[in-house]
């Protein structure tokens, strides 16, 4: 029995036929460009979003948040805590080079769509591994721009964890992404290899007479120019990252990020913005009255009403809060440093703390580490930008530290668990 | 027949192409493991990650492709005076196509603020009333269209001026009315309010 071999030289109707593609903006150069962009941007996004990762330090306490520690899920080194807006930074980058690639992406995706539709479709057993491959590039980038697009517009539209999805979804992509760069990296270098073919790419000269299937065979009358399109591009990817870049550098540029939500801010020293509201935290009011306490533990046990925290040494330091999602702001805390509180406890060198909220959501409780206890500027605010903390900023007491993100800022802390370093 | 030549010709590429391929699928299949810890939600995920790839390829860019054709494929070459088509100094299919690629770009990007489909978690998270995204997406439209649109008046007028027969006098000098009303460019504070006309391209 011979197996059903299609005949390469007849292409079954539609867009399995040269004629079918008639754009002439398409050309492997336009797609080398195109592809040189996202060659930059694209490893951005990958470097910051694995120090994200490890910015949350998975290995300590339950930070990992039920993910197991297996061979993709390491954790490199102690998250350092210099500069204070490291964490801001990296993730800002993260989330607005990941914006500002997108619209590129997709102008990518479309310039080599007629690949998708390519005749025969499977020429030798490297050619199909090549084409699965293919598959785990286009869809692990479509899921993870997908998934991180709609979490920073706060919509769960997946019935799914985002943390565990977005991660194991960004290393079936970085896996894909290094082979298709070492496949294709000749490709590219070669389509742009002199200044005339880099000024080819963006203007409108003749395509080069070699044939390639990403070019029109009979091409439709231009309409736009390659240069108008690329400029469209940019345009796109500008307006994408001045979203990101705004709610990131916050300041008089906040209000630019028109489209998203962390473009404004209620006015005074407490309306810097919040990622959990006092109302949604479904704590009860008697819980944060006169009867609270803060729970230390260590070599032994401390209990501390709110009057003998504020009886203690109190430090001030200008810290940002950095959210995952691309935002951050910078205030004035005021209060306790780590480190007295777990000498109070009798632990002299605290290896770890676990702060727990009253508060029982996915980030009730956060593990902070050396690097961090080890900062003096690491605090139990209790006062933010000169005036008591609100409900809604963690009152009676919350964890503030340098360059951590900030769902590991706990809030309306009510117990905290010191782990001394090993002898 | 040497090995490397054999497992070319079976293979199609050199050894060097499976191994990195192979070493790619090892990181999938290790990444699918990762999924599997919450193994209730790992079938979602996957149907997420096919979805993505047909949804796109598919549906989004066939659409868009339709979508572009029907609006801007047969843009007449001319604008009708009475009974005659007179073309156009300058092709107004860019000047509405790119604004309309950059909408769609930000209504996909930002359809769920600007539909309000995070709204309650959006506002249970920052205590802040989280409306009037459709508001600012369809102003940003707005201004995108009106800078395009003077960005095509300007170029209409540049072209009349350069399409006007050359006049032997300086143009600057001429006391009679310009060829080309030339609106002072708001886009560019340099240029003199009567520039010289620009050289016939």
């Amino acid at each position: 029995m011979r197996l059903p071999i299609p005949d390469p030289s007849k292409p079954p109707p539609g867009p399995f036929r040269a004629g079918f593609w008639r754009s002439p903006l398409r050309s492997p150069r336009l797609t080398a460009l195109l592809g040189l962009v996202l060659l930059v941007g694209l490893p951005v996004v990958i470097v910051t979003g694995l120090l994200s990762n490890d910015a949350y330090q998975p290995g300590l306490g339950g930070n990992a948040l039920g993910r197991h520690l297996g061979p993709l899920d390491f954790y490199l080194f102690g998250w350092p805590t210099r500069p204070v807006w490291l964490y801001a930074l990296t993730q800002g980058l993260h989330v607005s080079i990941g914006l500002a690639v997108f619209p590129v992406l997709l102008a990518k995706l479309w310039s080599v769509i007629p690949r998708l539709f390519e005749w025969p479709p499977v020429r030798s057993p490297a050619h199909a591994l090549e084409r699965l491959s293919l598959a785990l590039l286009v869809g692990g980038a479509l899921f993870e721009f997908v998934t991180g697009i709609l979490n920073i517009q706060y919509w769960y539209a997946f019935p799914f964890s985002f943390t565990q999805a977005h991660y194991y979804g960004a290393w079936v992509f970085i896996g894909a992404f290094i082979v298709h760069v070492s496949l294709k990296f000749g490709t590219m270098r070669r389509s742009l290899r002199t200044r005339a073919a880099v000024l080819e790419s963006v203007g409108d000269a003749e395509p080069e007479s070699e044939s390639v299937a990403l070019e029109a065979s009979s091409p439709a009358p231009a309409s736009m120019s390659r240069r108008a399109l690329l400029a469209t591009v940019g345009a796109g990817s500008a307006v994408l990252f001045v979203q990101g870049a705004a709610q990131s550098i916050g300041g008089p540029f906040r209000s630019l990020a028109f489209l998203l939500p962390r473009g404004r801010v209620r006015s005074g020293p407490l309306g810097f913005a919040v990622n959990k509201t006092w109302a949604a935290s479904g704590v009860s009011a008697a819980k944060v009255g006169s009867a609270w306490r803060l729970e230390l533990t260590g070599a032994r046990h401390v209990s501390l009403s709110r009057a003998q925290l504020l009886a203690m040494p109190q430090h001030t330091h200008d810290l940002p809060i950095a959210c995952v999602e691309g935002w951050s702001t910078t205030q004035r805390w005021s209060g306790v440093r780590l480190r007295d509180l777990a000498a109070l406890c009798g632990v002299d060198r605290p290896a770890t703390v676990t702060s727990a909220s009253l508060e029982h959501g996915t980030y009730g409780h956060a593990t902070l580490g050396h690097e961090q206890l080890a900062d003096e500027r690491s605090l139990l605010a209790l006062h933010v930008n000169g005036v008591d903390l609100s409900l809604d900023h963690g009152f009676p007491a919350r964890v503030i530290s340098p360059a951590v993100p900030g769902v590991h800022c706990t809030k309306w802390v009510t117990t905290m668990t010191f782990h001394p370093e090993p002898a | 027949m040497s090995l490397q030549a054999r497992f070319r010709a079976l293979y199609g590429a050199g050894p060097l192409n499976l191994l990195v391929l192979v070493a790619s699928f090892a990181i999938a299949a290790a990444a699918v493991v990762g999924w599997f810890q919450e193994p209730k939600s790992v079938v979602t995920v996957l149907l997420w990650f096919v979805a993505a790839i047909v949804l796109h390829d598919m549906v989004a860019l066939p659409l868009y492709s339709l979508l572009d054709r029907i609006a801007f494929g047969r843009m007449p070459a001319g604008v009708r005076r009475g009974r005659r088509s007179v073309p156009t100094l300058v092709d107004p299919t860019p000047y509405l196509r790119i604004p309309a690629i950059l909408s769609g770009l930000l209504l996909i990007v930002f359809i769920p603020v600007v539909f309000g489909l995070g709204t309650t978690t959006e506002e249970s998270a920052s205590g802040i009333p989280e409306s009037g995204y459709a508001a600012r997406w369809l102003l940003a439209v707005g201004v995108m269209f009106v800078a395009s649109g003077v960005a095509y008046a300007v170029g209409t007028a540049r072209a009349r001026a350069a399409a006007a027969p050359a006049a032997p006098s300086d143009p600057a000098a001429s006391p009679g009315p310009p060829a080309a009303p030339a609106p002072a460019a708001p886009s560019d504070p340099a240029t003199p309010p009567n520039p010289p006309a620009p050289p016939p391209s």
